[in-house]
């Protein structure tokens, strides 16, 4: 089992190396490159060249890029060039706010999407089943940014029950606040990542209900409930969780767009205001915790798997 | 392609993949005849702004007055381009790595196939706001994010197919009569995989429409004044006390065309599951 962690720890190094130099390469590749980007267009040769020197722009590049990746290890990801804050502290700041987020979402997308699965593997080819898939198939394609803009309309716009603009509030600090902020774009994210989630939990149990020791069972004497709940959950949500791991990319994506919606003054939000900025070292900063954040969720999901699911061999 | 029309015929056999079929047909037709049907996106008429939907408005005007209607038939070409051409691009690259790699195997394999998983490994959204804030807001680069993104798709798929052929006799008979390489994977063994292909490029039709309105939302899709049902929404989210439709009706049109083309993946890979299972079954019998 360490072997096997480990492995997978090693598969990811090639990946993050990779990421790294594109995310380190970003910078260069402006037009300008750093110093066009701090100084602006109108600098003279002078202010140039000892900026060139102060930042060490005049050492060979790889040397410049394990210097830079030894500090963002450390999580020195350098300065805001807008507000001239260290990024570190400026993601520390958002970062509550998109995890809050994304645990409500994930809780609503649970609680809609395992109840929605249910339903219609038990039932497949009846209206009910169709009508399900049809609705999985609904909050995958309609866009999160459209469903946002819709309950919006609808809960602040037209019935003034909520707030259209959603600030972050900490749940501890004050639960049906933070619940009146949260509510909409928690639920927006959630309906999308539920259907995601629906789809493949619905095969799964078909796939699960036509295996033989649910005949077995059943032969058995076994209600069809108690051999739902205790038998084939249980090995239906196992390939699920590989799932959770794809899910993440989705999320992420989803996460981005939902705060732009909602003006939540989240990460991905600071993201796309940093790029529509030139804030480089904050958009590298963001993109780089964002995903060290994917790529942990995902190695935890991939180990958990093996640690639940002898069947799997860990060579 | 292997049963094209049978393909063709199956599918308008179902409902769904019909009323998709009619949706995206009469939405390329207007955006292909946009000029020649006299819809104007960019004429102002500011004592007309944001008009609810009229007679002669049927969508509405947007706050600078212009003809809603217009832009979103307009909006539709940006889309229908963009993502054409992203799903292109990752075509064009996607599907000749999945053929190598599958094909040669060893070290080609190993490192084509790692290329994909690092490109697998990062959320498609980040790798292409990360492009983005490299290459500056356009339309080309919003079109290569996307694509770019699109590559793994087809190089996995494509592989997983030459694998699957490369045992089956007809292949295996190419090599022994002495049939080149190249023969044997563009000529025999690509000709049998266009299904899957298909199968392929409408499922990334439909994310790749959505990745490039996301983009455009986000405000670093392609740039304004070219109209984009992303832009679309991102401004008349400003409005929505004052003109709720012109919100929702850009939405409406982005939804039904990414749905719209889910569907027809969707039809598109039952159909073809079941066609191979029957020759699974013919084979059977044969043997």
């Amino acid at each position: 089992m360490t072997a096997y962690v480990l492995r997978r720890l090693a598969q990811l190094v090639p990946v993050l190396f990779i990421a790294s130099i594109g995310i380190f390469a970003m910078i260069y590749a402006v037009p300008g490159g750093p110093v066009g980007i701090m100084l602006g267009e109108n600098a003279n040769q002078a202010e140039i060249d000892a900026l060139v020197h102060d930042l060490g722009l005049d050492r060979p590049i790889a040397i410049q890029y394990f210097d830079w990746l030894g500090s963002a290890v450390t999580g020195d990801f350098g300065v805001s060039l807008h507000s001239r804050e260290p990024v570190i502290k400026l993601i520390g700041e958002r970062l509550p706010a998109t995890l809050q987020l994304a645990a409500v979402a994930t809780l609503i997308a649970v609680l809609l999407g395992i109840p929605v699965a249910l339903a219609s593997a038990l039932h497949p080819g009846s209206w009910l089943d169709r009508m399900l898939s049809g609705w999985s198939a609904l909050a995958l394609g309609v866009p999160t940014f459209w469903l946002g803009i819709l309950l919006i309309l609808l809960f602040a716009v037209e019935l003034r029950w909520l707030p259209s603009a959603s600030r972050y509030v900490p749940l501890w600090e004050d639960p049906l606040e933070a619940l009146r902020h949260l509510i909409m774009p928690a639920a927006t994210l959630g309906v999308y990542v539920s259907g995601v989630l629906a789809r493949f939990l619905r095969a799964s149990l078909v796939s699960q209900l036509g295996a033989d020791y649910v005949r077995t069972a059943r032969s058995k004497g076994l209600s069809r409930g108690r051999i739902v709940r205790v038998h084939v959950m249980r090995n239906a949500l196992l390939p699920f969780i590989t799932v959770i791991g794809l899910m993440m990319a989705t999320f992420i994506g989803g996460a981005v767009v939902t705060e732009a919606v909602f003006t939540y003054p989240g990460l991905g939000r600071m993201l796309i205001q940093a790029i529509s900025t030139r804030d480089y070292p904050l958009i590298q900063g963001c993109i780089i915790v964002m995903l060290v954040i994917y790529v942990a969720i995902n190695l935890t999901v991939d180990v958990l798997y093996a640690y639940v699911d002898p069947r799997i061999e860990y060579s | 392609m292997r049963g094209g029309a049978r393909i063709l015929r199956e599918l308008v056999r179902r409902k769904g993949a019909l009323l998709s079929l009619a949706f995206l047909a009469v939405l390329v037709l207007l955006a292909v005849f946009a000029v020649a049907l006299g819809f104007d996106p960019v004429k102002q008429n500011i004592l007309h702004s944001l008009e609810a939907p009229s007679r002669a408005y049927w969508f509405g005007t947007d706050e600078l007055g212009r003809d809603i209607l217009s832009r979103v038939v307009y909006g539709a070409r940006t889309s229908l381009m963009t993502a054409g051409g992203a799903v292109v691009l990752a075509g064009v690259i996607g599907v000749p790595m999945g053929l190598v790699a599958g094909f040669f195997g060893g070290w080609r394999d190993a490192v084509l196939m790692r290329a994909v998983d690092v490109l697998l490994a990062l959320p498609a959204i980040l790798f292409a706001l990360a492009l983005i804030a490299v290459f500056g807001r356009s339309q080309g680069a919003a079109m290569l994010a996307v694509g770019i993104t699109g590559i793994p798709g087809f190089a996995r798929i494509v592989r997983a197919q030459v694998l699957s052929l490369r045992q089956r006799d007809f292949v295996v008979a190419v090599e022994a009569f002495g049939g080149s390489s190249g023969y044997s994977m563009f000529r025999t063994i690509l000709p049998n995989s266009w299904n899957q292909i298909l199968v392929q490029v409408v499922v990334l039709c439909s994310i790749a429409i959505l990745l490039e309105a996301a983009l455009a939302f986000l405000g670093v899709g392609v740039p304004p004044p070219t109209p984009s049902w992303g832009e679309m929404l991102r401004t008349g989210k400003s409005y929505l006390h004052e003109a709720p439709y012109y919100a929702i009706l850009p939405g409406l049109a982005l939804t039904l065309t990414i749905l719209s083309f889910d569907t027809i993946g969707r039809s598109l890979t039952a159909i073809l599951e079941n066609e191979d299972a029957a020759v699974t079954r013919a084979e059977g019998v044969a043997s």
